[in-house]
């Protein structure tokens, strides 16, 4: 699971058609060798996501996925006893159809033990990338919580006993910064902002994602969402916004973002009114060079 | 390597010495990153390692380049700018009930000590939301867990059932005060008010605007009043300036508006309207602002008279998009703003 260099991190994530910039290898290379989480921030559409989701697939390690959202709490990211099966066994016991010495060990038994993502997660060590996506989305309690659970990876479940990971499983945090998260969680963390690719990334990105669609046309997409992102707009484009664009723009058949076709096309890239009144004039001179 | 780590920590405290919260801890992972990687990528290795937010890296760039590049001279931070000071004025203290009445533009700076007593009295209710999280309640969707629980009292049979329903929260409150020359005769008292408000609930926030937007929310967030205005004040660099409300809510909604600060929120503008930028720009960010929030609430010290109509052309072009309009110029406004708050909560 443990990389050699960071050229080895770059190349295997472009192998998962992932391609990082050196930053961000850099980070995941320390993020596995320190085995610290990783915390990635930047706007929305940048893959933040996608390098959970892609780590996964490199290292070969099942992906659990903890999606945060605000009022989440233990019962939903760690674990919560089967309150519905434990009361029919509850019955079942009363009918005397079990013995009794074995009774309160049963009912609290490792059946009823409804597993949530972290839970699953350190019971899975090594073999799995954790992703705990949108962590600001949940509220300050449930980070203290999860600092709690990320700093030793073991969590003690009263009737059952302590359950640890031998070996802590790897963790990629995102944020999209709607709160600051809190210092403590931070520091625990390597941190990277990732942020808009470059052109030339950008056009092997596309490339990359959408096969269907030509050097040309990738290029002159790329170009023409680098020159959107200079726009003082509400919503900037992502890397996925261009990818949609570009294999919009390749169904219609055509060979470059110019024209009628890039004009019809447009709610790929931008999502929001204002924004779109604001670049539709623009865009025949946005389009030419 | 001692001697690499020596380097290292140094421009770890470098770091630190420019204001970035660099702990020993980070100083540690730093070394140790910098020892698993090539030397070409040491300015990566420092990046994750010793940095936690995105304002930092400029600051990083900076002492990395002078740190390692051999750059001289780190440019000084801006001088701070002083404190304002409201003119004293001669007047006798008056009994609570004319000061609950008095327009803040004609207290002295007495008067506006005593009303900060009595603005910190004020409890604004906000109106409140439903959240995912669930809560005991004596009716709503079964509660397995409780249930079950009681149901042990009884031998396993479930003979009391519990329930749970989604907590409410009280929404986020968001002022926007006008400090810009025409507000100079209210904006001490609004602050004052913003101070008290923000006591009640720490995820409340509070801007100050004139020509360009200041969070101000971390600055009063300390006891003293007085204490909580002068850092206000310091923090505040456009005091009795013009009025660009227009940019200045677009600068709050691109920065803050759509990471969720503004979003189901409760927002307060305090503002005499006298834009001195484009009407229609306003227009524009008080639609979006409109879309965002839950209510928007528009104090305008000037409707305190009786004889006021809102012909200026910012207070205009606002007005569609607002959904409460008073006057906020005296405490009895303030406090009916309270009742007004409350009457909101469906």
């Amino acid at each position: 699971m443990l990389f050699g260099s960071v050229e080895e991190v770059e190349r295997a994530l472009a192998h998962e058609s992932y391609l990082p910039d050196r930053g961000l290898a850099t980070a995941i290379f320390l993020a596995l060798a320190m085995r610290r989480p990783l915390l990635l921030e930047g706007e929305a559409g940048v893959g933040k996501t996608e390098v959970g989701k892609t780590l996964a697939r490199v290292v070969d390690a099942e992906l659990i996925r903890l999606q945060c959202y605000e009022g989440i709490d233990a019962s939903q990211a760690l674990y919560e006893w089967d309150y519905a099966r434990q009361l029919l066994y509850a019955r079942a016991l009363q009918a005397g159809e079990i013995e009794p010495d074995k009774r309160v060990a049963e009912l609290y038994g490792a059946e009823f033990l409804v597993e949530r993502p972290l839970l699953r997660a350190i019971r899975s060590g090594a073999g799995a990338v954790l992703l705990i996506d949108e962590l600001d989305r949940a509220d300050d309690e449930f980070e203290a919580f999860l600092l709690e659970v990320l700093s030793d990876f073991s969590v003690t479940v009263p009737e059952l006993g302590t359950i640890a990971a031998e070996k802590p499983p790897a963790v990629v945090i995102t944020s999209n910064r709607t709160r600051e998260l809190h210092d403590a969680l931070k520091r625990r963390c390597l941190y990277h902002w990732i942020d808009f690719p470059d052109l030339n990334r950008e056009v092997a990105i596309i490339r990359l994602r959408a096969p269907a669609v030509s050097e040309g046309l990738a290029r002159s997409v790329a170009q023409a969402v680098a020159q959107l992102r200079g726009l003082d707009l509400v919503k900037l484009p992502g890397a996925a916004e261009a990818i949609d664009w570009a294999q919009a723009l390749a169904h219609l058949g055509v060979e470059s973002a110019d024209g009628e076709s890039a004009r019809e096309t447009l709610g790929w890239v931008i999502k929001n009114r204002e924004d779109l009144s604001r670049v539709e004039p623009l865009l025949p001179e946005l389009l030419r060079d | 390597m001692t001697d690499g780590v020596g380097v290292l920590t140094a421009f770890g405290r470098a770091l630190r010495e420019e204001g970035v919260p660099v702990g020993t801890g980070r100083i540690a992972s730093f070394c140790r990153a910098a020892a698993l990687l090539s030397p070409e990528d040491l300015y990566w290795a420092g990046r994750a390692t010793l940095l936690g937010r995105r304002e930092q890296i400029p600051v990083y760039d900076r002492v990395f380049s002078a740190f390692f590049g051999g750059e001289e001279a780190l440019v000084a931070p801006p001088p701070r700018p002083s404190p304002v000071v409201i003119e004293e004025e001669l007047a006798l203290a008056s009994p609570i009930e004319l000061l609950r009445q008095k327009s803040f533009a004609r207290c002295s700076r007495d008067e506006l000590e005593q009303l900060a007593a009595l603005l910190a009295q004020l409890r604004l209710t906000v109106p409140r939301r439903r959240t995912r999280r669930m809560t005991p309640a004596r009716s709503g969707v079964p509660d397995l867990r409780r249930t079950l629980r009681r149901s042990f009292r009884t031998g396993g049979e479930p003979l009391e059932r519990r329930f749970r329903a989604r907590r409410r929260r009280r929404r986020r409150l968001v002022l926007v005060l006008d400090v810009s020359g025409s507000m100079a005769d209210y904006s001490r008292a609004l602050l004052v008010f913003a101070h008290a408000a923000l006591r009640a609930d720490r995820r409340w926030e509070a801007f100050c605007f004139g020509t360009r937007l200041t969070r101000v929310t971390r600055a009063l967030d300390v006891s003293r009043p007085d204490e909580a205005l002068e850092r206000a004040a310091e923090e505040v660099v456009d005091w009795n300036g013009g009025t660009r409300i227009g940019e200045c809510l677009k600068q709050l909604l691109d920065e803050y508006g759509h990471r969720g600060l503004v979003r189901g929120a409760v927002v307060v503008l305090c503002s005499d309207g006298l834009e001195i930028g484009d009407p229609a720009l306003l227009a524009e960010q008080m639609a979006r602002l409109s879309r965002l929030a839950y209510r928007v609430i528009w104090l305008n010290p000037l409707k305190g008279d009786e004889a006021y109509e809102p012909l200026a052309r910012g207070m205009q072009a606002s007005l569609p998009y607002v959904d409460v309009f008073q006057a906020g110029h005296n405490l009895a406004s303030l406090e009916e703003l309270g009742v007004e708050l409350s009457s909101l909560d469906p």
